[in-house]
């Protein structure tokens, strides 16, 4: 019996394998495409028991077994099943703690061998299954919940998590350990089963449940947050497409302006360079270097292009020379004419000018430094005046005498 | 050098924000209630005060006590802001639904541009809607691409002080304390106006899915 079941077993795990594409496709779209294989193969893996078909009219899916065998070992979190049925569990492992201490009573120590073995491996399949559970919650709190996308879906799947979290907490309550262990007695082996495994399984559970169950409030918290903002928003676009023209009160007005619209302006200008400050002198140094001389401004193309410059006679303008220089130019002729020497005064007599004598006079000696060199080398000029009676130094002209040398 | 303490009171009475995005120093430094008090005590001398929002996570200078010449400029103020609401939410939504994760940006999240500019180019709907919030006052784009649209509002964006691009190199800009303000403001409107803007949305979108 037990080398058929051996031989079955591998036979069917061998047909998994051997199929295992096919399997994973229908593993991903939950359904198989029939026209995609032969319907040999389809027919070997129903009568396997890996495909079903759950209506007549229905698709060709895996069987729920297949399915979580994958689910849990591929730790994929879509995975939403939590197997909370730990009150039936408990109740098989009475019957089987039942049985062995039966067998034992009577001295029928193969069959309670057996028994045992069984036991064993339901204890051991309850605490995996509890440890699975918390995993998949965990997995699925990690990723916060990234599988939906909006944030009522994230919702709705954190309230399903909490609602199986609670249910998983009132399942663990049934464990009654004064019940276990008055069933297992004084025998050392259901001690270590139903009291030792369970209870540290339990332990365990129930820590890590109350923590995935503040992880979820906490994140029900946040998601409620962006709800919140997002409709915040969307409520806000709304209600501008309903009243276009809504403004909202001036709160600057209000006697006590809410701290939210009281920003106080900039009032921080840039400082100036102290160009006295030592402290800054090799700074400023480096500031004025960088400083490229520009002797061209840019200016606009049109501007740049080459004009052409017309060049016209400039009005001539002729300086009259005036009265005094005239008669200036006339005394300094007479002078050469006559060969004579000849004071200015005089000269203003003979010819009755009307000039200042004063202006006139300098007006002769600025005439005689205005000549050239070379011209004032036939003149010789001599002043005839007194010193000023006060100041010393002071030398007061009366007259200049003009001759020829 | 400049103590963080004259470094902090210089961007205050600047006018600029400061949260733990756009100045960790100077967030932690102020979030100290000895050294609040003492920034307090400078900008007191100059009519201003240490004004904080969002629970006290970003904080900003406000004036001490108002007079004609302050309300004058809160008014200016508030009508600008009054008038920024629309796009400034419009754009909020665009990206919360351009994002794909269907989260509302919040101080610190990243927006990626290029990804975001994939996105908002692969889907008319978003590309229509990012074109109305350009041609708000508030953004002033005259262009028709995407490409330019988008980036003339991040960059408008930033200026204003509500993303930061931490690397200049680097497309990936980052949500400040601003944002925050932003929710603040509408949460305050919201509540004094009596909108129920929440409610308004509910109702919308149960209707919208009874369609």
């Amino acid at each position: 019996m037990n080398h058929n079941l051996q031989q079955a077993g591998v036979k069917l795990l061998n047909t998994l394998s051997r199929h295992a594409d096919l399997i994973m496709q229908v593993y991903l779209n939950g359904s198989l495409d029939e026209a995609s294989t032969t319907p040999q193969i389809i027919d070997n893996l129903v009568k396997a028991g890996v495909l079903w078909r759950p209506e007549s009219e229905a698709g060709l899916r895996l069987k729920s077994a297949v399915r979580n065998l994958l689910e849990s070992s591929l730790q994929d979190e879509r995975n939403r099943q939590i197997d909370a049925n730990i009150g039936s569990a408990l109740g098989s492992l009475k019957t089987l703690a039942g049985h062995y201490k039966e067998a034992l009573h009577y001295g029928r120590f193969a069959e309670s061998q057996g028994y045992l073995g069984d036991l064993r491996e339901h204890v051991y399949a309850l605490t995996e299954s509890l440890g699975n559970s918390v995993r998949v919650l965990f997995g699925r709190i990690n990723n916060e919940f990234g599988y939906v996308s909006s944030i009522d879906a994230k919702i709705r799947e954190n309230e399903l998590a909490q609602s199986q979290v609670s249910e998983l907490l009132r399942q663990i309550e049934l464990f009654r350990f004064d019940e276990l262990s008055d069933l297992a007695g004084a025998n050392r082996e259901l001690r270590l089963l139903l009291v030792v495994t369970l209870q540290q399984a339990f332990a365990r559970v129930n820590q890590e449940l109350s923590i995935v169950q503040g992880r979820l409030l906490e994140l029900l918290g946040r998601f409620r947050e962006y709800r919140g903002r997002t409709r915040l928003l969307k409520g806000f676009v709304l209600h501008m497409e309903q009243h276009p023209g809504f403004e909202p009160g001036n709160y600057a007005k209000l006697t006590q302006v809410p701290m939210l619209f009281n920003q106080a302006t900039g009032v921080m200008g840039p400082a100036h360079a102290d160009v006295t400050n030592v402290a800054h002198e090799a700074e400023l140094h480096q500031l004025v270097g960088r400083i490229k001389a520009l002797y061209h401004t840019p200016k606009p193309a049109s501007e740049r292009t080459a004009s052409t410059i017309v060049v016209q006679q400039q009005a001539a303008i002729t300086v009259e020379d005036n009265a005094l220089k005239k008669a200036v130019e006339a005394y300094f002729l007479q002078v050469i004419d006559s060969g004579k020497r000849l004071t200015a005064l005089d000269y203003l007599q003979q010819q009755q000018l009307e000039f200042d004598p004063e202006a006139w006079i300098y007006q002769v000696i600025g005439g005689y430094q205005g000549l050239s060199a070379e011209e004032q080398e036939y003149f010789a000029i001599d002043t005839t005046g007194q010193p000023h009676p006060i100041y010393s130094g002071n030398f007061i002209v009366q007259d200049v005498e003009l001759g020829l040398r | 050098m400049i103590s963080e303490q004259g470094r902090i009171l210089e961007k205050l009475l600047s006018g600029a924000f400061i949260c733990q995005i756009s100045d960790e120093d100077g967030w932690r430094y102020l979030k100290n209630s000895g050294h609040a008090q003492a920034v307090e005590g400078y900008l007191n001398t100059l009519n201003r005060t240490l004004a904080s929002c969002a629970d006290g996570d970003v904080f900003f200078a406000g004036y001490q006590s108002l007079g004609d010449d302050e309300r004058k400029v809160l008014t200016n103020q508030f009508q600008e802001t009054a008038a920024g609401l629309l796009p400034l939410v419009e754009w909020l939504l665009l990206v919360q639904q351009a994002k794909a994760d269907d989260v509302p940006l919040a101080q610190g999240q990243a927006i990626r541009l290029p990804e975001l500019q994939t996105q908002i180019e692969d889907t008319p709907a978003y590309k229509e809607q990012l074109a109305k919030i350009a041609r708000y006052r508030l953004f002033g784009s005259t262009s028709s691409e995407v490409d330019a649209q988008l980036k003339l509002v991040f960059k408008r964006l930033a200026d204003l002080g509500y993303l930061i691009k931490p690397n200049q190199e680097k497309q990936i800009y980052l949500a400040t304390g601003k944002v925050e303000y932003l929710f603040d403001v509408l949460r305050f409107i919201d509540e004094t106006e009596s909108l129920s803007l929440a409610e308004q949305a509910e109702q919308a979108a149960s209707q919208g899915s009874l369609l």
